[in-house]
């Protein structure tokens, strides 16, 4: 249904290299790769919107286009369905309205609301999904948000055959979520569809996936059916080389120093943490939506109000701001890092420099040219993979603007480093990179807590996991006891399920 | 510490690419940098050339009155420039210049206050109003389009209340007039002044933490505060540092027109505004500085006086004007668009 031969992308650089891909009906087919492997071009010459170079070809249903023909027309009437990462819905508007703006309003002169309403109420009926079409698409859940997006692209009479290609649609989704849409995604199949999608979160692919295809350096490393891959192999592939997997260390910390400690914290959802942080320990932070994990970093970081006591270093610190904090040697990754940790226009040696001028202070001020000229031997350390130091920050791939934000705090060597999803978004290599980052920045004495909805992060990266429940800390898991099962059993014996909570 | 661990040493890895140092640049991005300033230098030359400006144009006499005449304009582009970096337009600080200049005037010529007292209690307006508006902005979170444009709006009802649309002209300080008009060794004494308020702006807003807590709030707000910054403090001093500096155009104001009238100051914002915009798009572009400010100050200046003296029209002036402000904004956000369209895949 869908089939592209030969198709190549050639910028600057080739980005695109005679990829071959072959989409049928009622398989899952998944597409991976690095950051910058080229995957997101292929899907924009598939969608029409960016024209390939000549010598490719395109067939959808049927019908072959030279590459050079091919557009955006040829897509739509070949059935291709597209749903991008940020779905591409206006929160404050209806779910009838966010269809509408997609595909035309009825009786456009005079729009007729009600039939508007009835219309896409149907559309929504046709996918089980029980919502009011005048619901304001804000109000929904992540992951019947993704589902409304699919359901208005999948939109329209002919509802077979059609090919979906999705891109990273569970990348924001915390873990329950991910399974409830990963099923509506097998309904979809057993429904005729073809399904494309992207992701980087390999789970996923051998639970769902029927075909693989894994792209490197913008070619195709390797293609065939799920049943020829594992995890191991997946790795292999998008890196190139064998993974070099972090062993998971169950040293005893007990003994160590204790470098944090919290006693009877309580902000937003939570309800009296008592937590120790020893040198050198690297702790998880695991717990449904809503069980207060991002609140318990925020508050910690002095960015939400919050009551108990917290010590470092054995001293009792008063932290009622951000600036309090960091003036004590502690560090936030926040998780939404575009929205609260880049600044995408500033050149990388300004955002390296952003969290402290130490080192370039001068008698007449700050020298910005000593900041611009220490940030290559950062980038190095911190392997940012980038041109030069004075490009912008939004031109790195978001691995590399990851790294940039970690080096900002971690060449200053924190005591504490509070991490909310480190890797959300970060392709595979990138990640192990981040990974032995985190590990290199705790050995010289500091300490780190990671929240994560990743659990094979928490089990690769971590030396003991707390498993946070409405607000408390309902286990501390050590040693061997850092497996990924037991963490989600843990997660699991919650009572209730999660409340929507604000603060994450 | 325990033998078992393996010291985590990042595994070196043969494919990085290592910054240059120096990355050499393209013709195209000197261009880009640079364009507005060598337009500058090839009007400039093109003025002093023609036979029907030439003349003119290339006398001392006009260079010192041209320069003079900027430096009013020059201030008040420079306070618009700190808000601007924090994110804000400030629509103030015309009124809050003119209303300075009333309040130096009125205190000397009417109330018969020493200059020094006068210059003072100026600049403590200024400083008040700022701290005020920076107040309802940065804590208040009033919107800061409504809440300047209200100042002034309120500033110039004050003022021609207060004047009765008349000009206050006598009693004016000797000493203003002298730094107004004279000069020292061929150079306007307020030229003097100006370049040093500017160098100082300059090596705030470049040089200092707060000037790059400025720069970190526009862009990116949320993230600055999770740096450790005070982000609020940061946007109320922008006020200040705006408002005060108003103050001190106000008070060169008074020196070069020897006198306080009731003009609102909205006919002083928009060249300001224009200068400042302009200057978006030289050196860095998309980010407001203060040499960027003073070569759209000399653009503007430089083609409204070569046009004059070679007989066009006082229209030309303000179209001019306006296209410029037009043609700014419009550049920086198309290289703002380019950038962005290279990033990655």
């Amino acid at each position: 249904m869908l089939r592209v031969t030969g198709l190549s992308k050639t910028y600057a650089t080739t980005v695109v290299r005679d990829v071959t891909l072959d989409i049928r009906p009622g398989r899952i087919h998944a597409l991976l790769g690095g950051n910058g492997s080229g995957k997101s071009t292929l899907l924009k010459m598939i969608a029409g919107v960016v024209p390939a170079d000549p010598g490719g070809t395109l067939t959808v249903q049927g019908r072959s286009y030279d590459s050079r023909e091919y557009g955006a027309a040829g897509a739509a009437a070949g059935g291709l369905r597209f749903v991008h990462q940020d779905l591409g819905l206006v929160d404050p508007l209806s779910i009838a309205e966010n269809f509408a703006l997609a595909s035309g309003y009825p009786r456009p002169l005079w729009v007729d609301d009600r039939a508007l309403v009835a219309d896409t109420t149907r559309e929504l009926a046709r996918h089980g999904l029980p919502f009011d079409a005048r619901m304001p698409v804000g109000a929904l859940r992540p992951s019947d948000r993704t589902r409304v997006a699919i359901a208005r692209a999948l939109r329209g009479a002919d509802q077979t055959g059609l090919t979906l290609v999705l891109d990273e649609p569970t990348a924001s989704l915390p873990l329950a979520e991910v399974t409830s849409l990963l099923n509506s995604l097998r309904a979809l199949r057993e429904a005729g569809h073809g399904i494309v999608f992207v992701t980087h979160r390999l789970g996923e692919v051998l639970a769902v996936a029927d075909d693989v295809t894994i792209l490197r350096d913008g070619a195709v490393a390797a293609s065939g059916p799920v049943s020829d891959f594992d995890e191991q192999r997946i790795l292999t592939e998008i890196a190139g080389h064998a993974p070099q997997r972090l062993v998971a260390d169950t040293r005893d910390f007990a003994g160590e120093p204790v470098v944090l400690a919290v006693r009877d914290l309580s902000a937003g959802p939570l309800r009296g943490i008592d937590l120790d942080l020893h040198a050198g320990e690297i702790v998880g932070v695991a717990g449904l939506v809503g069980s207060g994990r991002s609140s318990m970093l925020r508050a910690l970081f002095g960015d939400l109000p919050s009551q108990g006591e917290v010590h470092l270093h054995g001293r009792q610190l008063q932290i009622r701001s951000s600036a309090d904090a960091v003036a004590a040697g502690i560090a936030l990754v926040p998780e939404d890092r575009l929205r609260e940790a880049a600044f995408p226009e500033f050149a990388i040696w300004e955002n390296l420099s952003a969290a402290s001028t130490k080192g370039f202070r001068r008698w007449y001020g700050l020298s910005a040219r000593a900041a611009r000229h220490a940030a290559p031997a950062i980038m190095r350390d911190f392997r940012v993979r980038a041109h030069s130091a004075v490009a912008a920050l939004s031109s790195l791939s978001g691995g590399n603007q990851q790294k940039v934000i970690l080096a900002r705090w971690m060449q200053h060597s924190p005591s504490v480093l509070l991490l909310d999803e480190p890797t959300q978004g970060v392709d595979a290599v990138a990640r192990d990179e981040i990974h032995r980052l985190v590990r290199r920045s705790v050995d010289a004495g500091a300490t780190a807590l990671v929240v994560s909805s990743d659990i094979e992060e928490l089990e690769q990266l971590c030396h003991s996991v707390v498993v946070l429940q409405e607000g408390r800390v309902a286990t501390r898991l050590r040693g061997h006891d850092v497996h990924s099962d037991t963490i989600i059993a843990a997660m699991q014996q919650a009572p209730h399920p999660a409340e929507p909570d604000p603060g994450m | 510490m325990t033998e078992t661990l393996p010291p985590s040493t990042l595994a070196p890895t043969s494919t990085l690419p290592i910054p240059p140092e120096k990355q050499r640049r393209s013709i195209g991005a000197t261009i880009e940098q640079y364009g507005l300033l060598i337009l500058v230098v090839v009007m400039i030359v093109i003025f002093s050339v023609l036979p029907s400006s030439g003349p003119a144009f290339r006398s001392v006499l006009n260079v010192q009155t041209l320069v003079a005449n900027q430096s009013v304009g020059l201030i008040v582009a420079i306070a618009l420039l700190f808000p601007l970096a924090a994110g804000f337009f400030d629509f103030s600080v015309g009124a809050v210049a003119s209303a300075s200049c009333l309040v130096l005037a009125a205190t000397t010529a009417t109330y018969g206050w020493p200059l020094w007292l006068g210059i003072l209690t100026a600049l403590a307006f200024g400083l008040g109003i700022g701290a005020g508006l920076g107040w309802m902005v940065a804590y208040l979170q009033v919107n800061p389009f409504i809440s300047t444009l209200g100042v002034a709006t309120l500033l110039g009802g004050v003022i021609f209340a207060y004047t009765g649309g008349l000009q206050i002209t006598s009693g004016i300080p000797e000493a203003l007039p002298v730094i107004g008009s004279g000069s020292i060794g061929g150079i306007p004494i307020i030229a003097i002044v100006a370049t040093v308020i500017a160098v100082i702006a300059w090596w705030l807003m470049s040089k200092t933490v707060f000037g790059r807590h400025l720069y970190a709030v526009g862009a990116n707000p949320r993230a600055t505060h999770l740096l450790g910054v005070d982000v609020r403090r940061v946007q109320l001093l922008s006020f200040v540092a705006s408002s005060t500096t108003a103050a001190v155009a106000g008070i060169l104001l008074l020196a070069r027109q020897g006198a306080a009238t009731s003009d609102s100051g909205m006919t002083m914002l928009f060249p300001a505004l224009t200068a400042v915009l302009l200057g978006t798009i030289v050196i860095h572009v998309g980010r407001p500085s203060v040499p960027g400010t003073v070569i759209g100050l000399l653009f503007i200046a430089v083609l409204v006086s070569g046009l004059t003296l070679s007989g066009a029209p006082a229209w030309v002036g303000q179209v001019f004007n306006g296209a410029a402000l037009l043609i700014a904004v419009a550049f920086a956000r198309l290289a703002r668009g380019s950038k962005a369209a290279a990033r990655t895949v």
